[in-house]
């Protein structure tokens, strides 16, 4: 793939840009909550086009291409089983928690309803994977620019490593937010026109149906066996561990996408950012699952004469990870190549600033002002804020050269990953919904649940992985292997929260009150027009994800 | 105007529209950008740009 002036100057225009929105942002910056939390001020449309664009990384977009292409039209269930439901869920029941407390943080929400040790665990364990993630995102640019691109490895770290610091740097939160928009629309429509000349290519989604394997074609069709589709799944599995552990898990607990929506400015729009976000999210298969699904139909012997074939990696194999950067090169002339290529490297940037703003938060408010340096100036943190922006910027570049001389850590931080955030969400439920539910049983129900995930995933193997402490179980897919973990650690945190709540005294009602749900004035919307309350919305919402289940059954 | 021109969707639509130009100028006066899918795009971007820019709210 080679790059022209035009596509350079599409990139050039692109980071002129996002840095032109930090120094706008800049004068408006002068307090730590203008700068870590936006002062809850951000209108409605913004938050929400940032509340997806958030989970709209590389690894998302890329990933949900490869998906496609290798498990065909399943893929959706990333979003129609995995991520609808827990969003509307969000907005309609958590989100007047989260707002109505005042917390600035999700892990401040744990201290305010559970304790200090609940908050710690939660804020050390998120800044690190935060930190880690966005260097991961980090080394993943810089791996594909050199590849794709035969951009120098370092040239490319650190040239996207300081354009995010110099926005995040002189805007904070507001400056990523605006940019984590700007970089919607571009990912939308900078891979748009790939989707409709692609499809146009392949005679249309008919003829792609004609030419695939009706497993590849079809969402639910084959997942009554797990042996008949390509994940490898039952449908059981699927539901729980995917539909319910780890999307409730992510949508409703990550800081990085809940931040998005506790920054609007009022109760009524923070509810609303979810539920807004979630139809774009609804349609975002057509942009990053049906590319996937048109390469591999591509591939197929009646339409190998259209010439493109997804990159065969050194061991023979289908370089899935290569799906999106190869048709790109082989659809776009330069140009619309540079558009697509800047598309790219948005993905990266929004992962990489979105992940140093939620550090940066949650370090300054839950780790730094908690534990170390309290009751000083709001000067003080504004400027700790700023400097830990910068240490969490050099921090991803550290971890990215790390992944650079280690391949295998990327594997083992996904993995630590899901070992902390798969349980989380029995712990919101029961905090949020039983009031009975103390601190203690709080703080160890999360690290029984963390001790569950390790001990499932060392006992079980899956595609070679697994399994370090005996290979008691084996497990089809890489996939269903998380889906398990995920389920069992929920279920170790949940038992082991009522069990250690129930032995230990709780906080008196008083000292709940716009915490949990039972002491907690619900929000009234009768005076609101219906398409302006959060329930009938959600209800519209679920209803078109059912039926879009249907349509692709 | 100034204020309007730190408005989001003001910036939204200003990138996009350069873009378009870069696409649309690229297409009529160069050889390696003179494809139909290049001045389709810059055309839906110029569009795009433009509505981004005329929803902006005037202060």
């Amino acid at each position: 793939m080679k790059l022209h002036v035009a596509d350079y100057l599409i990139i050039l225009v692109y980071f002129a840009f996002v840095i032109t929105v930090g120094f706008i942002i800049k004068k408006k910056i002068k307090s730590s909550n203008d700068f870590l939390s936006s002062s809850r001020n951000i209108p409605l449309w913004i938050t929400s086009l940032a509340f997806i664009s958030a989970n709209l990384g590389a690894q998302e977009v890329i990933g949900m291409v490869a998906s496609g292409a290798k498990y065909g039209i399943m893929t959706v269930h990333f979003y129609w089983v995995g991520a609808i439901f827990a969003m509307v869920f969000l907005g309609v029941f958590m989100m007047p928690f989260y707002y109505g407390s005042r917390a600035r943080s999700v892990p401040e929400y744990l201290f305010m309803r559970f304790d200090e040790k609940t908050r710690g665990l939660n804020a050390i364990s998120f800044a690190v994977m935060t930190v880690f993630s966005s260097g991961v995102s980090l080394y993943a640019l810089a791996k594909l620019l050199e590849i794709i691109l035969k951009w120098d490895f370092d040239v490319s770290i650190w040239l996207a490593a300081g354009i995010v610091m110099a926005y995040t740097f002189l805007g904070g939160l507001t400056s990523a937010v605006y940019n984590e928009v700007l970089q919607f629309f571009l990912i939308v429509l900078g891979l748009s026109p790939l989707v409709i000349v692609a499809l146009q290519d392949a005679g249309g989604w008919a003829a792609i149906k004609a030419n695939l394997q009706p497993e590849l074609t079809h969402a639910w069709k084959y997942m009554g066996n797990p042996d008949a589709n390509p994940m490898g799944l039952h449908f059981m599995s699927l539901i729980f561990g995917l539909g319910f552990v780890m999307s409730f898990g992510y949508w409703c607990t990550d800081f990085l996408v809940v931040q998005r929506a506790m920054i609007a400015k009022n109760m009524g729009d923070a509810q609303r950012t979810p539920i807004v976000a979630a139809l774009p999210k609804m349609l975002m298969p057509l942009i990053v699952v049906l590319p996937g699904v048109i390469a591999i139909a591509l591939m197929q012997p009646a339409l190998q004469s259209k010439g493109y074939s997804i990159p065969v990696s050194a061991d023979g194999q289908l370089d899935y990870t290569m799906t999106l950067p190869s048709m790109i090169a082989h659809y776009y002339p330069s140009g619309l190549l540079g558009v697509g290529i800047t598309a790219l490297i948005a993905s990266f940037m929004s992962g990489m600033a979105g992940n140093v703003t939620a550090f940066n938060s949650v370090f300054t408010y839950d780790i730094y002002q908690s534990y170390f340096v309290k009751n000083r100036s709001d000067k003080h943190y504004l400027l700790v804020g700023k400097f830990i922006t910068v240490a969490g910027i050099l921090i991803s570049i550290a971890t990215a050269y790390l992944a650079k001389g280690f391949n295998n850590i990327n594997d083992f931080l996904q993995l630590v990953f899901s070992f902390v955030n798969g349980p989380l969400f029995a712990t919101f439920l029961l905090g949020m919904f039983w009031k009975r539910t103390t601190g203690h049983g709080a703080f160890w129900g999360l690290l029984a649940g963390t001790a569950a995930a390790a001990l499932t995933h060392g006992l079980t193997v899956a595609e070679g992985k697994g399994g370090w402490i005996a290979e008691l179980y084996t497990i089809k897919s890489g996939m269903g292997q998380a889906f398990i973990v995920a389920g069992v650690s929920w279920i170790a945190n949940f038992v082991t929260t009522i069990t250690v709540s129930l032995a230990t005294k709780p906080k008196p009602d008083h000292e709940l009150k716009g915490l949990v749900y039972s002491l907690t004035e619900k929000p009234t919307y009768t005076q609101q027009k219906w398409y302006r309350r959060v329930v009938p919305l959600g209800i519209l919402l679920i209803v078109l994800t059912i039926l879009l289940n249907i349509i692709f059954f | 105007m100034s204020k309007r021109i730190t408005e989001l969707s003001f910036i939204i639509g200003l990138f996009f529209t350069i873009v378009s130009l870069v696409l649309l100028i690229g297409h009529f006066m160069s050889d390696l950008l003179a494809s139909s899918k290049n001045m389709y795009a810059g055309i839906a971007f110029l569009v795009f740009g433009l509505f981004m820019i005329l929803i902006t709210k005037k202060e």
